[in-house]
């Protein structure tokens, strides 16, 4: 049982971190008003730089390096169509994960990246890789970041009222460039950690959804960073639960484990319907164009 | 696409039964001059299924002396199947090879749409006068493979890492301890099912579970070779699925693989000479038929072993049943009585498993 158990408990971090660091990336993109729901676009590029880069040499931290920028380099993209182009936030995020998806599939088979096994991550202390240990650490440069500087404070501005954030001098498109740019790096960063550390393959499928679940552990969250990571801590729970108690054998309702996380959500969401509105509820202009001729 | 593709397993067996029966007619419009194409619904190279139908189409070329198109990641809906079809179609194809249970109902109205064109759809469920879903008997290559399992074990603990419970994964499990314990008596299976067919974040999570709880020989049945992967890594041997996964892992000892060409050239050869034979259940193809076989063995296999293995083989090309009787389930239920074989609707519907097995 304690053999269980311990397997059980080193096992969560690698289960939580793809999606605290999603989460994260995305709560700074939404932070500035962006409605960012191309998570899973973005986890698959930095999922498949990060393979790419392995298959070619590279160190475990370097190639995640490349999933932070690949995860960048599609950012850009995203910002160019939101930011610039003020394209509808819902359509480009949804036709980035789309163009995502193909993408992949096509490099990584004209790579004949399939299927090979990579050597991966090596845990440096209690079974864990650095990755985990820097999430708690990244988290803290997050809400720094949010809170205590003046970047942060104009990047929240411009989320709450981009109208209001112009007159005061800032720059909406720039500071929206800028929190995409950042998180787009964190969301790749998270793909990279699932096929780096985590599954130590390439398969079109290896996100599997998560992007998905990332998004709405932000609202689960109530884009706030620790919350964001305490329900990733959850989803790590769960993830690393149902299969030890699989293969012991027991008859376990794997249907109803798999739902409780989102449970969780669920009743987060009522009873901040139910609580109305906090410092940290969703940004009040999330979605929205700021076209400065334009009045609100 | 893995949300359909999951789908599509669970529809399958339900809706195998349920496919209309279709009046047999004898003469089909003759096609003449064969000209096959294929739409996968994966990647042509994803190392196990849709590779498997891919390399059929490389040996049917070689083979029949042909030029067969391709159309990869095809999704399972209309909007996506129609135009590949009715391109290879307007370019002069009169043989669509499909890939999918996802294509079925769009594979039965091209297939009354143009009556003069073969469609033929592993995986699929509906079949007509030129339309013919086919799937392998693979609890016949999943049993050889469990006697390898069952003969490599030294702690008598089998895994397995499946995708969903149903008849068709089902019948594999059953299939896999059955010739384990052919071999070994002692054997015992632990199942994991992942509920993906393509997570290998799920199949690691699986595998890795299952050697915790001391297997050391673990099988799959489901799409990547993660599960073949782990095992290298933690010093175990595994069989695969879909292909010959020994591709991808040294542990790989022997793999349920694809064997398509077998099947469909003897098929393109009929349908050219005017003599396709309609099925109202489609084909469910043996060993002998050609849908599925074995990749064996690999090194750690001994001589007498694989020996064993192979008479095995014979006695089910030859016509052995895996699921004969008297067999009972895990509660005791009787499920085939003595003198009896499984009937192919109890196969499709299988909800029960042997004794030994352990999990859902």
């Amino acid at each position: 049982m304690s053999d269980f158990l311990l397997n059980w408990l080193i096992n969560i971090p690698g289960f939580a971190a793809p999606f605290a660091l999603a989460a994260l990336g995305l709560i700074i993109t939404e932070r500035a008003g962006v409605l960012n729901l191309g998570a899973e676009g973005f986890m698959l590029v930095g999922a498949l730089a990060g393979v790419g880069a392995m298959l070619n040499g590279s160190a475990p931290l370097l190639a995640l390096g490349g999933s932070v920028v690949a995860g960048m380099l599609l950012g850009l993209l995203f910002a160019v169509m939101v930011a610039s182009l003020r394209i509808n936030h819902v359509i480009s995020g949804l036709a980035l994960v789309f163009f995502a998806q193909a993408l992949v599939s096509f490099i990584a088979s004209a790579e004949r990246w399939n299927n090979k096994a990579i050597a991966g991550l090596e845990p440096v202390f209690l079974g864990q890789d650095v990755v985990i240990f820097a999430v708690p650490l990244l988290t803290l440069a997050v809400l720094w970041l949010l809170n205590k500087t003046r970047f942060g404070l104009s990047l929240r501005a411009v989320g709450e009222n981009p109208g209001a954030a112009d007159a005061a001098g800032i720059d909406v498109t720039a500071m929206r460039f800028a929190a995409i740019v950042i998180g787009a790096g964190l969301i790749g960063l998270a793909g990279g950690y699932l096929t780096v550390a985590v599954a130590r393959i390439w398969v079109d499928t290896v996100v599997g959804g998560r992007g998905w679940i990332a998004i709405a552990l932000v609202i689960f969250a109530r884009w706030h960073p620790w919350r964001a990571v305490l329900g990733a801590v959850l989803f790590g729970c769960i993830e690393a639960l149902i299969p030890r108690i699989a293969a012991t054998g027991a008859d376990v309702p794997r249907y109803f484990l798999q739902m409780t996380p989102y449970l969780a959500t669920l009743g987060v969401m009522i009873w901040a319907a139910l609580r109305g509105s906090d410092r940290w509820a969703q940004p009040a202009a999330l979605g929205q164009h700021h076209i400065r001729e334009e009045r609100d | 696409m893995t949300t359909f593709r999951t789908f599509f397993r669970l529809m399958a067996a339900s809706a195998i039964l349920a496919a209309q029966g279709v009046t047999a007619q004898a003469e089909f419009a003759a096609v003449g001059n064969p000209s096959p194409a294929v739409i996968l619904f994966g990647q042509s190279d994803d190392g196990g299924w849709s590779q498997s139908i891919d390399e059929a189409r490389g040996t049917l070329e070689e083979e029949l002396d042909l030029r067969i198109p391709m159309a990869e990641e095809v999704p399972e809906s209309a909007t996506a199947i129609r135009p590949a079809a009715e391109l290879f179609i307007e370019r002069g194809a009169n043989i669509i090879l499909g890939s999918a249970f996802g294509y079925s109902d769009t594979f039965k109205e091209l297939s009354e749409q143009y009556p003069d064109v073969v469609f033929i759809n592993p995986a699929g469920t509906t079949n007509g006068d030129n339309l013919k879903s086919v799937y392998g008997r693979t609890y016949e290559s999943q049993y050889l493979c469990g006697m390898v399992a069952g003969g490599l074990t030294e702690s008598n603990k089998l895994g397995f890492v499946a995708a969903n419970p149903f008849g068709l994964v089902n019948w594999t499990v059953n299939a896999y301890l059955m010739g384990a314990r052919q071999v070994n008596p002692d054997a015992e299976l632990t199942v994991v099912f992942t509920g993906a067919w393509a997570d290998p974040v799920k199949e690691r999570a699986a595998a890795e579970a299952l050697i915790e709880q001391g297997i050391d020989v673990i099988g799959q049945h489901v799409d990547t070779p993660t599960v073949q992967i782990v095992a290298a890594e933690k010093g175990i041997y595994g069989t695969g699925h879909h292909r010959d996964l020994s591709e991808f892992s040294e542990a790989t000892q022997c793999s349920s693989i694809w064997t398509w060409d077998k099947f469909l050239k003897p098929e393109i050869e009929k349908i050219a000479a005017g003599e396709f034979e309609p099925a109202p259940y489609g084909a469910f193809l043996s060993i002998a038929e050609g849908g599925t076989d074995i990749a064996c063995c690999g090194p750690a296999v001994s001589e007498e072993l694989k020996a064993q293995v192979m008479a095995e083989r014979d006695a089910i090309i030859n016509g052995k049943h895996v699921f004969a009787g008297p067999l009972s389930d895990r509660d005791g239920t009787e499920r085939v009585a003595e003198g009896e074989v499984l009937g192919d609707g109890d196969l499709w519907g299988m909800d029960w498993f042997v004794d030994g097995v352990s999990g859902q």
